[in-house]
């Protein structure tokens, strides 16, 4: 009867210790990053597929019940995932932690001022800082200390598949920066202000945005401009993220020696580029053979 | 009172809190401002005279929204949606369209809660503010069953999610003031007696069909009192359902109907005449009619939006009066939903015992987004 009951014990506390932190994040680069850290001890599921605009996302009632089961909530924060509250609310989980990635992160382009008047400006700055990966240590230090707050007990394994991560992100990171060292200085243009934390992180210069402004569609004058810049100014590559309409930069890429660069901003994007360090493996070489 | 000195104390509130120099994300509502413009023409105003010509298109203003909304606590949240109905400008006065606070989080069995005057969740579209539709007016069976401004009632509203597994379905229950239908109807509660209450009832379901489309369909129903003079009741049963496909971010195909069943005991018409026996008795009568719309909306480049909807509804006191239409629409929105302009044009037929009207309309509607009012969700 004791060696039943030691036995039953033994089984309800190895069910509680692998007890799973359910996690949901907004974008599927996070959920690489958790799922890394969280190991067997987290089910982690996403929000906005890598091939779709993160800026724009329906308030859907699904992703509303994945909301409802979880424990953590990460997200990019800064008011990138402006339908997050939405989704939040709507999900009726009062125990539901959002955790603000961006809290420590030192922010680019924060504006002085902001009104519709400047199109789709963030006003705490812009938040597409996952794209250099040295912000990850931070990203994965505060996905550490949510995860613990969830599951006390697994602190020690989350510190040590972060760590393990980290070091395996840390060479890559020396390998794209070798990788990339020939083109310091190159100037480039982005579809959208996606790629300014990317270009600071490698010594790339942003000429020029094909959007006007924020989230402003192309508009033919402005395009005219471009064409103009990328004579005069040597510009070699233009970055768009696979969701955005081709036509205005390939108009500006036939009128010049500009080459069109589709780069994925999120892990799924394209295919091959399923986990992070695929993601910027994918965009890092395809931007040294453009440059080159 | 001149209509928009009506802003003044709203206007004084938002200025001292702008003053305090403090965030404004953390101490203010978000507010906007949303109005609606018309540039309207139909050929239907001389059809007495026997004449057939359209009209000299009037530019009309057909209502503006102020939309304040927040937080109260962590717990819920409040929303206030005052307007200003047309056609006149300078002489319209500022009403309360809806005053209510939610409770969406921390109540047991995740229940929701509202209380206040609201848009009722009956049906789809009765949700949805009317700057948000794809085409310009109300669909006829929702203007001729709930009245053009929809079911929006004083009342307390409940809802939960359904234990469904993966698929989102929620039941939720109103216990409303009632009297909305009956002014829609025409009548006026002169009687004196104590408020007859209407209940409400919605239960939905969403499926994600695709990562690319998704179906909800919704099952409602309402009842109350009609006719407060004879204690008259009725009943509505409304079927809804609404798809999208959405295969990029320039692009959204939606697909929405709704079919409305009416029955009610009534011993008068709509004309409030009332109705006789063959021996000229006053008798009551058991009305069953019914309406439905369905539309398609397609947006492509992100800006444009092309669509048509059909109409068919009789009338909630005969099934003799009714009325068939067809709209096409078209939408231009240059900036997302901050500035947006949709032209209509509208084939309506109306049948009568011993008439037959048809009536087409052209109509431009010019309208902006000023705040941060959110998208309403799926």
């Amino acid at each position: 009867m004791n060696r039943l009951l030691c036995f039953v014990l033994a089984l309800a506390s190895l069910s509680l210790s692998r007890a799973d932190v359910r996690v949901v994040t907004s974008l599927p680069d996070l959920a690489d990053f958790a799922q890394r850290i969280g190991g067997d001890k987290v089910k982690v599921d996403f929000i906005v597929k890598g091939n779709q605009n993160p800026h724009f996302v329906d308030v859907k009632p699904s992703y509303m019940m994945k909301l409802k089961s979880a424990d953590i909530f990460f997200i990019i924060g800064m008011e990138f995932e402006l339908w997050a509250p939405q989704l939040v609310d709507g999900s009726r989980n009062a125990n539901l932690n959002v955790v603000d990635l961006s809290r420590a992160i030192q922010k680019m382009e924060v504006p002085a001022a902001v009104n519709a008047g400047m199109g789709d400006v963030h006003r705490y700055g812009n938040p597409h800082y996952w794209l250099d990966p040295r912000n990850i240590r931070i990203v994965a230090g505060e996905m550490v200390d949510a995860l613990t707050k969830a599951s006390p007990v697994d602190e020690a394994f989350f510190r040590g598949n972060a760590e393990a991560y980290l070091k395996k992100l840390d060479a890559k990171i020396v390998e794209w920066q070798a990788q990339m060292k020939p083109f310091a200085g190159s100037r480039i243009i982005t579809f959208h202000k996606s790629w300014s934390y990317f270009a600071n992180w490698l010594g790339l210069v942003i000429a020029g945005q094909v959007e006007p402004l924020p989230g402003i569609a192309p508009t033919p004058g402005h395009t005219s401009e471009l064409i103009q810049l990328c004579r005069q100014g040597n510009i070699k590559a233009i970055i768009v993220e696979p969701f955005y309409d081709m036509s205005a930069p390939e108009q500006i890429a036939r009128s010049t020696s500009a080459k069109v660069l589709q780069l994925p901003t999120s892990v799924g994007g394209v295919d091959g580029a399923e986990d992070y360090i695929a993601l910027m493996d994918h965009n890092i070489s395809t931007m040294a053979a453009t440059l080159r | 009172m001149h209509g928009l000195a009506r802003f003044a104390p709203l206007l004084v509130v938002v200025a001292a809190l702008s003053n305090l120099g403090l965030s404004q994300t953390t101490l203010n509502p978000d507010i906007s401002v949303i109005p609606r413009f018309l540039i309207e023409s139909n050929d239907g105003e001389k059809l007495s005279q026997g004449k057939r010509e359209f009209s000299q298109p009037d530019f009309q203003f057909q209502e503006l929204e102020l939309v304040i909304q927040s937080y109260l606590n962590p717990f819920s949240r409040a929303d206030v949606v005052l307007t200003l109905p047309g056609p006149d400008i300078e002489a319209a006065s500022l009403g309360i369209e809806e005053l209510y606070a939610t409770v969406f989080r921390g109540l047991p069995l995740d229940l929701n809660l509202r209380f206040g005057k609201y848009r009722v969740e009956y049906g789809k579209l009765n949700l949805v503010h009317p700057h948000a539709w794809p085409f310009v007016t109300q669909p006829l069976s929702q203007t001729r069953f709930l009245g053009e401004e929809g079911l929006n009632d004083l009342g307390i509203s409940a809802s939960i999610l359904l234990p469904t597994g993966d698929v989102y379905s929620r039941l939720t229950l109103d216990v409303l003031r009632g009297g909305t239908i009956e002014e829609a109807a025409g009548i006026s509660d002169t009687s004196g007696s104590k408020p007859f209450y209407a209940n409400s009832a919605r239960l939905m379901g969403f499926f994600s069909l695709t990562d690319e489309s998704d179906l909800e369909v919704g099952l409602s129903t309402l009842t109350g009192i009609h006719d407060p003079f004879h204690r008259d009741r009725f009943w509505y049963v409304n079927g809804d359902f609404k798809y999208k496909y959405k295969p990029s971010m320039y692009t959204a195909l939606v697909l929405q109907g709704e079919y409305l069943y009416n029955t009610r005991s009534a011993a008068q018409d709509q004309a409030f005449q009332p109705f006789l026996d063959a021996a000229g008795n006053p008798e009551a009568r058991t009305i069953n009619s019914s309406g439905f719309y369905v539309y398609a909306d397609y947006q492509f480049f992100k800006l444009y939006s092309l669509g048509a909807r059909y109409d068919w509804s009789e009338a909630p006191y005969s099934n003799d009066d009714r009325t068939t239409g067809v709209s096409v629409f078209a939408g231009y929105y240059p900036v997302e939903e901050t500035l947006g302009l949709r032209l209509e044009y509208q084939h309506f037929r109306t049948e009568a015992p011993g008439t037959a009207t048809v009536v087409n309309t052209i109509v431009l509607q010019v309208l902006f987004s000023l705040g941060p009012h959110k998208a309403h969700p799926f």
